[in-house]
């Protein structure tokens, strides 16, 4: 700008000098909006932390963190399933469902207070082949029968849980009496619950696949306009299959790894984690429209929710106020996202 | 969605074969009776297989079990038919119960419609942060449902609230029926009928339907989206409390976890069974009476035909894919999310 003030007459350099300005000026802030949210998470994240270690000293510790951790694995697990079908733009509801029906399945294959015969490794196979199943069901139905995923995966919700039901029976609460299973979970190694470890390893592995394959890539491009994501030969219901799958082995897998925790199970076990998981994907960044978020942003999100849930517990105020606290910090998040975007004519659903 | 609307618009475009049209129609018959012929074919299998049903009660069991999904389905529809979704209404009902439990006996006939018009702004207040804030409905509900909850929590002390005195103001609703059908689902059918009208023959109503059908569109006509946005979660908000209290009339105490709190989910089974798109702009309230009706006859069915009762969810899950895979209006350019 100094520029076109001392040199009035260059009409041609001060037309550049001003594009090239702007252009600047238009990518710094595409780079700042791009890490403006994480670096936003990053610090609430802070804060939070700051606030509690003020409240309780026994927040701020080794014990704790592993504790949150551990708290935090599931989520993670689940939520990368989830993040991977809300990239596409569709939503999977039946988490839940599949998480009691594979972890019921796994109890009573397993050695347990029922008897019954331990399968061994069989024990681990056939519950995550159920969760694979169910997963495509919800893929299939959903890509050939065109029947919108929220209403498949509400449907595959309760046959889920139908299955568990069936499966667990009436008898007496199945406990796992392999000691070595119900403590893998919370057993630490390297400093940090081995259940954390296989969490971490799943939102690495994600991110990858999301930032490198091709089939990473497809799920943005699916997620941001299916339409011209088809018209240029993607395979785009082979794509949709395929993430469903994936998020029905991982719900499986939280199924498995949720009874382990436990030490049992019943048809119940899985209750509670879809409504936990959600509001992270979407407090991480994770646009419910599709095409926009990733793991990492999750795996920040299901922390933040985790820390302020277990603070709010060691700074002892009444868990009747959790919800409310979690649904607030949502609707702040979500709010300030679209705060930027708002106009007359944008369409927001 | 938008290719019917114009072939009903004008029958007999150039370049449309009699064939095409015909199917169109059948199409059209199937989306608008579909959700009754399901219903009725469930209830007759169930009324053949079980001679007594029908003679012992299983109508009045059915409809009003049927009342409160068919109270929050209809609240739902609203907030689907405008491309949006409500996950908080169920929060809302079981709120809106507790409330109503804790204000009937000192405030007596005043308490009811206090509560409804508290629960009504409940549901304004969704709506405004929807329209103005420009917020994905999904995510802002689910924050909001949290907090609904924890109201709920700490209103009630985490117990139950029985209703002191003045019961009878509300619990008549339940206890007189006519046609063997009580009074609570009645409410709702004429709220339904309603519904229906305001839909069909006023402006807001046919705005909304606008609004799901095509928002650029619809703005572009002069529709007044956000304020209607407002109107529809509002809607929902108030149905929410109707719903509540069809609770206190058939229970005459609330609590968190009790009755009501798990009505979210039949609630959008009930409305998507009932031919409501979930992605706006299809919404018929009569037939979200029927999908009402099935959605809490299944349950019902299940025991009647002596299945296991640990098949029930099974069942359900089954009912509500193969329900809807069949109504589904689908075109086929569509973007099916």
């Amino acid at each position: 700008m100094t520029n076109t003030l001392a040199k009035p007459t260059g009409n041609v350099s001060v037309d550049t000098s001003e594009l090239s300005s702007a252009g600047l000026t238009r990518t710094r802030r595409n780079i700042l909006s791009g890490i403006g949210e994480p670096v936003a998470l990053l610090g609430a994240l802070v804060v939070l932390i700051a606030i509690f270690s003020a409240l309780n000293p026994r927040f701020a510790t080794i014990t704790n963190l592993q504790n949150v951790l551990n708290q935090a694995s599931l989520p993670i697990i689940i939520g990368v399933g989830a993040t991977l079908v809300i990239l596409i733009g569709s939503i999977d509801l039946s988490v839940e469902g599949v998480m009691a029906a594979s972890g019921v399945a796994f109890v009573l294959m397993s050695a347990n207070t029922r008897g019954g015969q331990d399968m061994g490794i069989w024990a681990f196979i056939v519950p995550l082949a159920l969760g694979i199943v169910l997963g495509a069901a919800n893929g299939l139905i959903y890509t050939l029968l065109k029947v919108p995923s929220f209403i498949v995966t509400l449907g595959m919700w309760f046959i889920g849980f139908g299955i568990a039901t069936i499966l667990y029976g009436t008898d007496a609460y199945p406990e796992l009496t392999n000691e070595t299973l119900t403590q893998w979970a919370a057993k630490i190694e390297l400093g940090l619950p081995n259940v954390f470890w296989l969490a971490a390893a799943l939102v690495i592995v994600a991110a990858l696949v999301l930032r490198y394959t091709r089939f990473g890539r497809a799920a943005l491009a699916i997620g941001n306009n299916e339409d011209i994501a088809r018209a240029n030969g993607m395979p785009v219901r082979k794509h949709k299959v395929t993430t469903f799958i994936i998020a029905g082995a991982l719900s499986g897998l939280a199924g498995i790894l949720a009874t382990m925790q436990m030490g049992g199970t019943s048809n119940h076990i899985g209750e509670g984690y879809l409504f936990l998981t959600l509001p992270a994907v979407v407090i991480g960044g994770t646009a419910l429209s599709g095409g926009k978020g990733g793991v990492l942003r999750t795996f920040l999100g299901v922390i933040l929710l985790t820390v302020l849930n277990n603070g709010l517990v060691l700074a002892g105020v009444s868990p009747n106020f959790q919800s409310a606290l979690s649904g607030a910090i949502l609707v702040v998040a979500i709010v300030a996202a679209a705060w930027s975007q708002r106009g007359r004519l944008r369409i927001a659903k | 969605m938008n290719t019917s609307f114009a072939a009903t618009a004008s029958t007999g475009v150039v370049g449309q074969t009699n064939g095409g049209l015909l199917q169109r129609r059948i199409g059209k018959l199937w989306q608008a009776l579909g959700p009754l012929v399901i219903f009725i074919v469930m209830f007759g299998i169930v009324a053949i297989l079980t001679p007594t049903f029908v003679g012992g009660g299983g109508v009045t069991i059915v409809a009003s079990s049927a009342a409160p999904i068919l109270l929050v389905a209809l609240g739902q529809a609203f907030v689907l038919n405008i491309g949006s979704i409500d996950l908080s209404n169920a929060a809302i009902t079981v709120l809106g119960a507790i409330l109503l439990a804790m204000t009937l006996g000192p405030l007596g006939a005043v308490a009811p419609l206090l509560v409804l018009v508290i629960v009504t702004l409940f549901g304004a207040v969704n709506g405004l942060l929807v329209a103005y804030m420009q917020v994905p409905s999904f995510a802002l509900t689910l924050g909001t449902l949290g907090i609904f909850q924890s109201a709920a929590l700490v209103v009630s002390g985490a117990t139950t609230v029985y209703v002191e005195s003045n019961g009878e103001l509300v619990s008549w609703l339940y206890t007189t029926a006519i046609a063997s059908l009580p009074m609570t689902f009645l409410l709702g059918v004429i709220v339904a009928v309603v519904a229906w009208l305001f839909l069909r023959f006023t402006r807001p109503g046919q705005g909304m339907t606008a609004i799901g059908k095509n928002e650029s569109g619809a703005i572009f006509s002069a529709v007044r989206n956000r304020g209607l946005k407002v109107v529809a979660y509002a809607l929902s908000g108030f149905m929410a409390g109707l719903a509540g209290t069809t609770i206190i009339a058939q229970a005459g105490s609330a609590s968190p976890m009790g009755l009501g709190s798990d009505l979210l989910l039949p609630g959008i089974a009930a409305a998507i069974v009932g031919g409501t798109s979930i992605s706006g702009g299809v919404m018929n309230p009569i037939n979200v009476i029927f999908g009402a009706l099935t959605v809490a006859l299944v349950p019902i069915a299940t025991t009647a035909l002596h299945f296991d009762p640990s098949t029930q969810n099974l069942v359900y899950g089954v009912v509500i894919i193969v329900v809807v895979a069949l109504t589904l209006t689908r075109s086929r350019s569509a973007t099916v999310k």
